[in-house]
């Protein structure tokens, strides 16, 4: 048992320091290495930090959408940790998608916010973060409360395509003036340097995203533990 | 089928009260008949803008007149506990869900075909050759709307806040509905072909057809917890 | 039906409602379910009619388990409360429908009207449920379970409320039942009818079982541990 707990540390150790150090390699790679965009200049950079973003916020609620499955099939409270500890670091990282893709919008489209379907996408998935964590944290029976989080996490996950398509189609139908659109994926006509960075940074966010939700486990973990043994102290 | 029978028991009861006490579709009427009133107010619209205003101000007012009929759906259950009561049995618990989604719906829908009409005189708009197919598209928007609605009325039952959790839960994942209800109310109003609506009726009825299933089957779980 | 209740328990949070218990309750029994308030007695009867869930252990009926969920056993099983579990917008009439319908029980309307005439409530069979004081209300639900039949039947504290006539029907319904094979859980504080109504007696403090013994006569370890719940001050006299 002490094994196991100590290897599971080792392991959280092992990945906070690869993601330190491939943050730092996608710090580098973005901001030194790879050169200039010819049109939108040093404010493109911020797409290596804004691609990988918004794909670990995608990630993350697949995984709260798995722990939500997972936990309604099996209701282990484990599952049900992973799911809200997903929950968690998912919405940082979506509002952190959000607060780039702002930040890129100033310079390039000279609006702080814009309602393009992706932009729009995003702010929808934060919302839904967090009707999630409002929800846990207003129910006050813990199995109640992980019950209806895991059926929101499904319901959620089975809408996003349905939020997707309708917001894609609405967008598309009324367009918006094209010097507001950015039409272009930054892949496109791409220097060989450009993509290493945000393979670089691709890693990087990914690792970092584990190595916040191992963490964020843990602590749900031993909050559980605690109460465990807390419940346990008297006798049965 | 015992389910199907037991459904129709559970929404003969709540006509019943409604039809004797009559709070929810009377608050109901009242609350979107005062938001049409106050939209006029808020909002100038202009003769040739209004087909294109209408559908998405109509709708507004239905959702939110709707959140108002939700949070009041399974008020009838927690008078005497009667929740338990119907837990206690051997009663399919998917048909508690039918049966709070039927008449959710039909509430609904009663409210709409009288504010509809109401609309659209306060508004000076013509075009009531196109009320059946507008009515359509407003039939599979509140299906999807009492779908969700229902499920997320009971997943909220016993939280704090509940009036206010309901909306912050639900208009997110709403969004499909609205758009496409709108978008295609909008598109029948400007061009008058049925056709060019159809990409979003679809899309409609595939969410009414994804989240009754869910809902269908996840029930039992949230009410029994 | 034989119970059986295997290393049940229920916590709350922090706290534990019900503490693991073992218990057999045996066709034919009329238990009584003692305890001060916050004891467990609640508990116990949420969990024993499946309605709770419970954190460690099971309820086997006639040796199945027993679930949350739809299921035939359920069918079986019966809770009497003060309010009874009725709909105050329905009419008497169409309460027991409406129970009967779900519960899949074949009862003519005649065979509902005298129902309601048997515990007294004939005269009012079209009124509202809220025009009901809560001693009819309780009548009412004798009444429904009257048609619905369970063999297993939980009461929780149904003695508050009914009159001197509604205890009689009450204890015939309850001692029918047991005669038939049926087994009651009564939780109650009314001692001075379980002396005479029940066949043992079951005492929980703090989620604890402290006290399961058959009815005797005399019962002095009966009288001794329940005077510790008695106020302070009175004697106890049987």
């Amino acid at each position: 048992m002490a094994q196991a707990a100590q290897n599971k540390t080792r392991g959280r150790k092992l990945l906070g320091a690869s993601a330190l150090l491939s943050v730092l390699a996608g710090l580098y790679f973005g901001l030194i290495e790879a050169p200039p965009d010819a049109y939108q200049g040093n404010a493109q950079r911020i797409m290596y930090l804004h691609i990988p973003s918004i794909l670990t916020a995608y990630l993350s609620f697949f995984i709260v959408f798995i722990g939500s499955c997972l936990f309604l099939w099996k209701r282990e409270k484990r599952d049900d940790i992973l799911a809200s500890s997903a929950a968690e670091i998912g919405v940082l990282f979506t509002a952190l998608t959000i607060l780039e893709g702002s930040i890129w919008g100033k310079p390039t489209w000279g609006v702080w916010w814009t309602w393009d379907a992706r932009l729009t996408l995003t702010a929808i998935l934060l919302l839904i973060f967090i009707g999630y964590l409002m929800l846990r944290s207003l129910i006050e029976d813990e199995t109640r409360a992980a019950v209806c989080s895991a059926v929101l996490g499904i319901i959620g996950f089975l809408d996003i395509p349905l939020i997707h398509m309708s917001v894609y189609w609405w967008r598309t139908l009324h367009q918006p003036p094209s010097i507001l659109r950015p039409d272009k994926m930054p892949w496109e006509n791409i220097h060989p340097s450009m993509l290493i960075a945000l393979a670089v940074n691709f890693a990087a966010f990914i690792l970092l995203y584990f190595y916040l939700l191992s963490l964020r486990f843990h602590v749900g973990e031993m909050e559980e533990e605690a109460k465990t043994r807390k419940l346990y102290r008297g006798s049965l | 089928m015992e389910l199907l029978r037991q459904t129709v028991w559970l929404l003969r009861k709540d006509l019943l009260l409604e039809l004797r006490r009559r709070e929810s579709v009377v608050a109901m009427f009242f609350f979107g008949t005062l938001l049409l009133f106050v939209f006029h107010f808020a909002f100038e619209i202009p003769p040739d803008r209004a087909a294109a205003m209408a559908p998405g101000l109509l709708w507004l007012a239905f959702i939110f007149t709707g959140t108002l009929g939700l949070t009041q759906l399974f008020q009838a259950e927690r008078e005497n506990h009667c929740l338990e009561a119907l837990l206690l049995g051997p009663m399919d618990r998917a048909a508690l869900y039918l049966a709070k989604v039927s008449f959710n719906l039909f509430l609904m829908l009663l409210v709409e075909v009288i504010i509809f009409p109401l609309f659209w005189i306060l508004f000076n708009l013509a075009f009531w050759e196109l009320l059946p197919s507008l009515f359509l598209v407003a039939l599979l928007g509140t299906m999807g709307f009492c779908v969700l609605g229902t499920l997320f009325s009971a997943v909220t039952l016993k939280a704090r806040a509940r009036e206010l959790l309901l909306p912050l839960i639900l208009f997110p994942l709403m969004i499909p509905v609205i758009l496409a209800t709108v978008r295609g109310m909008e598109i029948l109003l400007r061009t008058g072909q049925f056709e060019e609506a159809v990409p979003w009726l679809r899309l409609l009825v595939g969410f009414d057809v994804i989240f009754l299933t869910a809902g269908f089957l996840i029930f039992e779980w949230v009410i029994e917890a | 039906m034989r119970i059986v209740i295997r290393g049940l328990s229920k916590s709350y949070g922090l706290v534990w409602a019900l503490k693991q218990t073992d218990l057999v309750l045996e066709p034919g029994e009329c238990i009584a379910l003692l305890g001060p308030n916050g004891a467990g007695k609640s508990t116990l009867l949420g969990l024993l009619s499946a309605l709770l869930h419970p954190t460690t252990g099971e309820v086997l009926i006639d040796g199945q388990r027993l679930d949350q969920g739809s299921s035939p056993l359920r069918s079986a099983i019966g809770l009497l409360t003060p309010s009874g579990h009725l709909y105050e917008g329905l009419t008497l009439r169409e309460n027991l429908h409406l129970f009967n319908s779900l519960y899949g029980v074949k009862k003519s309307p005649q065979e509902i009207d005298e129902a309601l005439d048997t515990v007294g409530l004939g005269r009012w069979r079209e009124e509202y449920v809220s025009a009901l004081s809560s001693g009819m209300k309780c009548r009412l639900g004798i009444g429904k379970w009257l048609l619905l039949q369970p063999q297993f039947l939980l009461l929780d504290e149904p003695y508050g409320v009914l009159d001197g006539s509604g205890v009689d029907l009450l204890e015939s319904y309850l001692k029918r039942l047991c005669r038939s094979g049926g087994t009651v859980v009564m939780a109650t504080h009314h001692v001075s009818r379980i002396l005479t109504l029940c066949s043992r007696a079951l005492i929980l403090r703090r989620g604890e079982l402290i006290f399961d013994e058959p009815r005797q006569q005399p019962w002095e370890s009966f009288h001794r541990t329940f005077a510790e719940f008695l106020p302070r001050g009175d004697q106890w006299s049987s």
